[in-house]
């Protein structure tokens, strides 16, 4: 075998390997086994173990269209575990570019699958909210100057579960789900400042750092990226066979799928390594025989 | 038959996936219709979320209860003075509370949520107390020879040296780790744009056409 033809292979044969690998998998599904590790666990046990039914969870939409397939699951996966719960929820925004449409989309898909849970009562969104660190530090005095109306135009103080919704005193928890810095900033700044226990989903490339403050007590649970989405919906399929039965419609996507597609290109990839590390080698020792 | 959104976006994700071949129009295209929508989408949600409902309705409906709120939007607006050249000068008194206020809330931010408690959770104890006396010892170390690594008022030799070399070999493992985890992340977004490609276009494509 020419191992120099090798050693010049057109990247864009490599970018078809993992195209197949990609798309394969969505077609064929797999069902790899998904473990969880303890940092989703944590996640997962402080809404199941530690709040009741009727308690309030703030959720913000801290990311846009452009993670959405990370972030995307998470907000679904902790959402449906709050609703099946009974948990009330408060969702919000703080990522200009798209987290608005994220929060509405996916609160919306979420709350059609709970029929019996009603808007304003059980569930409502405040909308977008510019300049997330001062919101967040006004949020701990009053919700209410910081978003007077709702994402539909409602005064603040005609959505009942508002009524009884001040300020973070209220509120048992929040989860985020973030691209960038404004995770960093509910872990940094809200927890810090106001000792409300912080959730983050961020995305994998962000996932790292977060781990110090998870260490630092100053947040109580994460889920890193679609890994972390989908040990979360491991997590809810087990406790909840209604959301079980959800997770297994057809056409839905989920990071459980989505992780199945990942392990195959991440075995395409090592194999690519493997490969080039191989070739490399190789080649390197021929000039040497040859002397 | 999937409607004419989908088209549209599967048409752009096509434009933009054209890049992996070579740069072509299709892609310029894409990239520009994006970058142009973003600034239109950002306009539209700060007027209507931030705005509308922070700023302009409660001066309308309360004035006299709300009348504070002239001074947050005169800073505003006195940012806009800058493509004024006579009074350019004002957009700085607004841009010098800005970064007041901003620089006052990440001084308390950084300390109090950043330094202290990551300082604090660093301070492990090294008695022994089985397999944790471990993990405290390599986090000890860890802290300490990357530390000593972006110490840079002493040579790296000897002592030093050799401790900083230690400090890199635990930079690599964490940039190792982040790199895995960033491989992690791009492929979800190629997942998640293939997931739509198939789910969403092509198998209603295939499926009417059949």
């Amino acid at each position: 075998m020419n191992l120099d033809r090798l050693m010049q292979i057109d990247r864009r044969i490599i970018y078809l390997f993992v195209a197949a690998g990609t798309i394969l998998p969505i077609i064929f599904l797999l069902g790899l086994p998904v473990s969880t590790t303890p940092p989703v666990r944590m996640a997962f046990e402080r809404i199941e173990n530690q709040l009741e039914k009727g308690d309030v969870v703030l959720v913000s939409f801290d990311y846009g269209p452009s993670s959405a397939p990370e972030n995307d699951p998470m907000a679904d996966a902790i959402l449906r575990h709050c609703f099946a719960k009974g948990i009330k929820v408060v969702v919000i925004a703080l990522y200009p570019l798209g987290g608005l449409s994220e929060a509405i989309e996916e609160l919306n898909k979420v709350a059609a699958e709970f029929p019996e849970l009603e808007y304003g009562v059980d569930y409502v969104n405040l909308g977008y909210k510019d300049g997330a660190q001062a919101a967040m530090r006004k949020m701990n005095e009053s919700f209410k100057e910081v978003f007077p109306l709702d994402v539909n135009g409602t005064p603040f103080d005609e959505i009942p579960m508002m009524r009884d919704i001040e300020n973070y005193g209220d509120v048992k928890l929040v989860a985020t789900l973030a691209t960038g810095i404004i995770g960093e900033w509910w872990a940094n700044l809200v927890n810090a400042q106001f000792g409300l226990p912080v959730i983050v989903g961020p995305t994998a490339v962000s996932a790292p750092k977060y781990y110090a403050y998870l260490e630092a007590r100053q947040m109580v649970g994460l889920l890193g990226g679609l890994k972390g989405a989908s040990e979360y919906e491991r997590l809810v399929m087990d406790k909840y066979p209604r959301l079980a039965e959800l997770y297994a419609t057809p056409g839905l996507y989920t990071a459980t799928k989505g992780m199945d597609v990942q392990s195959i290109v991440h075995l395409i990839m090592i194999a690519f390594i493997l490969f080039g590390n191989l070739v490399y080698f190789t080649q390197k020792r021929k000039p040497r025989a040859a002397k | 038959m999937p409607g004419l959104g989908t088209w549209l976006a599967a048409f752009f994700t096509l434009c933009m996936l054209s890049f992996l071949y070579k740069d072509n129009p299709f892609f310029r295209v894409a990239e520009s219709f994006f970058a142009g929508l973003s600034l239109g989408y950002y306009i539209g949600i700060v007027a209507n979320q931030t705005l509308k409902p922070n700023l302009v309705l409660p001066l309308i409906q309360d004035f006299s209860a709300n009348w504070n709120l002239v001074f947050a939007g005169g800073l505003g607006l006195m940012l806009y003075f800058r493509y004024i050249k006579k009074v350019a000068w004002v957009s700085r008194w607004a841009l010098a509370v800005y970064v007041g206020y901003y620089v006052g809330v990440n001084m308390m931010q950084k300390l109090h949520g950043e330094v202290i408690p990551q300082v604090g959770d660093t301070m492990l104890s090294l008695s022994y107390s089985g397999i944790d006396t471990l993990w405290n010892v390599v986090m000890v170390a860890g802290v300490l020879s990357v530390l000593v690594y972006f110490y840079f008022s002493a040579e790296h030799k000897g002592a030093v040296g050799g401790i900083s070399r230690l400090g890199i070999w635990f930079l690599m493992v964490s940039f190792g780790a982040a790199f895995g985890y960033t491989v992690m992340g791009r492929i979800s977004l190629l997942i998640g744009r293939m997931v739509f490609l198939v789910n969403e276009w092509a198998r209603p494509l295939i499926e009417a056409v059949i």
